[in-house]
């Protein structure tokens, strides 16, 4: 049997990283996880994630701050990245990042649909 | 009488007489003829007064005096009934002795030029009552915006100081303005429209609508700048309580949307564990349900309380307990930023009659402004703020003091302004504009003790017992919203 794909979850909100955690478990991931983007790049580090869950509100690293680390370096501009936000406002400060960075593979707006994430997840790591 | 240059006599454009001792006309030029008549056998208070004695000052009475040339302003009367104004010189006329034998009057008609000092004295008079009464605060300033002019509503607010800098008087500031619309006015000849907050001289903030309009002198060059600046303080206040429920609806709608997805996740969990008979895995997702239930109901709470729906819940509070919750809350948020944040209670602090959630939030708006300003502080190697309660007698007072960078004298005024923020970007302007007005509807005050480049201190002082009458157009407080 195949080595489970791993998604690293980046929350700072604990009830969100449970959830998020508990329906990508339940369908054969792994998960790691991370409560701010400092944090997020240290886990990308030891983990080699196949894909990226990433809020962009967070305290400190922003989640924007955080993708453009996550885009500028090497080894790690191909991990698929999904975008989830509670703030339609934050989107369009992640959108007007583009003309420096590639767009996000996927954006979900909060509250997340478990079947809407988990789809989409299958979609971006075809097993 | 014959006169040399008889010719040029006649041509003169005025009234001219020669007149003996007696005051008759001796002679005259045509002019005179043509307004006055025959002058022969007639007297000069006669002819041009219609008296029967000489007048009480006389010029050409002074003339045979002295022999000096004197003058007057006149009123005389035509033929025809019509008066006329004349500004009257007077010259001997000497004998080959050099005996005075008679004085030349020469009297000019300027009606038409005393019609015009009159329509612009009247029109001057409209002008200034216009200038003084208009309902909004006026000044006129030079190059140096030094003020040379203000009108009434401008002196009872700010002061009779005239010759005074504009910044000293509107802002208590020792530099001018970045930037300055007066002297952009100066620069460009046009009309500059900005909005500013500024001090009167009782230490109110008013909101202004400047308008700055040049002033043209005799040389076409721009001579003064006037300021009209139109008090637009109620606007804002009634504006502010729209503005902050849409920034409070914009900020919680972020919040609802995740305590939706924390829902979303318990109840995930509660029908995963219930499909798999896992207890365990229920009671975890049950958790999370409640927690975000919870959170949900304290935050419409919140919203209904700044919508007025919800009257202030007064009830007794302890200042310690308040303060030692704070300092517990902000102590993670200070250590993250590398900061020291102390409590400093004494004991027997007491207790006031307050709204508890409103308490909470005027002090953790108030130690989130101290933490600010030490993190924007880069001046010193280690920063500290300190949050304190101590009995004041008939009120509590609660104090916040930080070390950071300090305020000068116009940020420390506009402190309390709606959106007014010193921090850029970072700044909402609504902390302690918050912070204040729940201090207000206590019946309580908040101070600002501040010192550039030393720090800051907060010292609020709430009645013990809740106001008898609270200013209705303070009551509604917000809680929560920095």
């Amino acid at each position: 049997m195949a080595s489970k794909q791993t998604i690293l979850i980046i929350d700072d909100e604990p009830d969100t990283v449970t959830y998020f955690s508990s329906v990508l478990e339940d369908n054969g991931y792994a998960t790691v996880t991370a409560r701010n983007g400092a944090e997020a790049i240290e886990r990308v580090k030891q983990a080699r994630p196949d894909l990226i869950t990433l809020d962009i509100t967070m305290p400190e690293t922003s989640g924007v701050r955080c993708y453009r680390d996550l885009r500028e370096t090497e080894a790690w501009r191909t991990i698929p990245v999904i975008i989830i936000t509670g703030v339609s406002g934050d989107f369009r400060t992640f959108i007007s990042s583009r003309k420096h960075v590639p767009p996000p593979d996927g954006y979900l707006g909060k509250p997340v649909d478990a079947a809407e994430l988990l789809g989409l997840v299958r979609k971006l790591l075809p097993a | 009488m014959d006169l040399p240059y008889r010719h040029y006599f006649e041509a003169m454009p005025c009234y001219v007489t020669v007149q003996d001792r007696d005051f008759r006309v001796i002679t005259a030029n045509r002019r005179f003829g043509e307004a006055f008549g025959d002058h022969r056998g007639r007297y000069c208070y006669q002819v041009y007064k219609h008296r029967a004695e000489k007048c009480e000052v006389c010029p050409v009475e002074q003339t045979f005096r002295d022999g000096q040339v004197h003058s007057s302003e006149e009123r005389v009367t035509c033929l025809d009934r019509t008066e006329v104004s004349v500004i009257v010189y007077t010259e001997p006329i000497r004998d080959e002795h050099g005996h005075i034998t008679a004085v030349m009057e020469m009297s000019t008609d300027v009606t038409d030029i005393k019609r015009l000092q009159h329509q612009l004295r009247d029109s001057q008079a409209h002008y200034r009552t216009l200038f003084e009464e208009v309902p909004c605060f006026i000044s006129i300033q030079d190059r140096d915006l030094n003020i040379v002019d203000a009108n009434r509503s401008h002196r009872e607010t700010f002061g009779d100081f005239l010759g005074c800098k504009c910044y000293e008087i509107y802002k208590h500031q020792s530099e001018e303005c970045l930037p300055c619309t007066v002297r952009e006015t100066f620069e460009d000849g046009r009309l500059h429209v900005h909005e500013e907050v500024v001090t009167s001289r009782d230490g109110r903030a008013i909101n202004v609508l400047v308008h700055t309009t040049p002033i043209i002198g005799a040389s076409g060059r721009v001579d003064r700048v006037m300021e009209m600046s139109a008090d637009i303080t109620e606007i804002r206040r009634l504006e502010s309580q729209l503005s902050s429920i849409g920034l409070l609806v914009g900020s919680i709608s972020h919040g609802i949307k995740g305590l939706l997805n924390g829902l979303n996740g318990g109840t995930y969990l509660v029908n995963k564990g219930l499909a798999a008979n896992d207890p365990a895995r229920v009671a975890k997702g049950w958790e999370i349900v409640q927690r975000n239930v919870e959170r949900i109901r304290s935050m419409v709470l919140d919203i209904l309380y700044y919508a007025k729906d919800r009257e202030p819940d007064w009830k007794p509070l302890s200042a310690a307990a308040i303060v030692q919750e704070v300092a517990e809350a902000m102590c993670d948020k200070a250590a993250d930023l590398g900061l020291e944040f102390t409590q400093e209670v004494q004991a027997d602090a007491g207790m006031i009659e307050a709204d508890e959630k409103a308490i909470r939030a005027m002090l953790v708006n108030l130690a989130e402004n101290a933490i600010d300003a030490c993190r924007l502080d880069k001046a010193k190697a280690s920063h500290r703020v300190v949050v304190r309660a101590s009995d004041g007698g008939p009120v509590v007072r609660f104090e916040v003091e930080d070390n950071g960078i300090g305020m000068e004298q116009e940020t420390r005024e506009k402190a309390f302004s709606l959106f007014f923020s010193s921090k850029g970007s970072e700044g909402t302007g609504l902390g302690l504009f918050v912070a204040n007005k729940i201090a207000t509807a206590h019946g309580g005050t908040i101070q600002i003790v501040s010192t550039v480049g030393e720090g800051t201190r907060f010292l609020v002082s709430i009645p013990r017992t809740r106001p008898p009458h609270p200013d209705p157009r303070t009551a509604d407080i917000a809680p929560g919203t920095h």
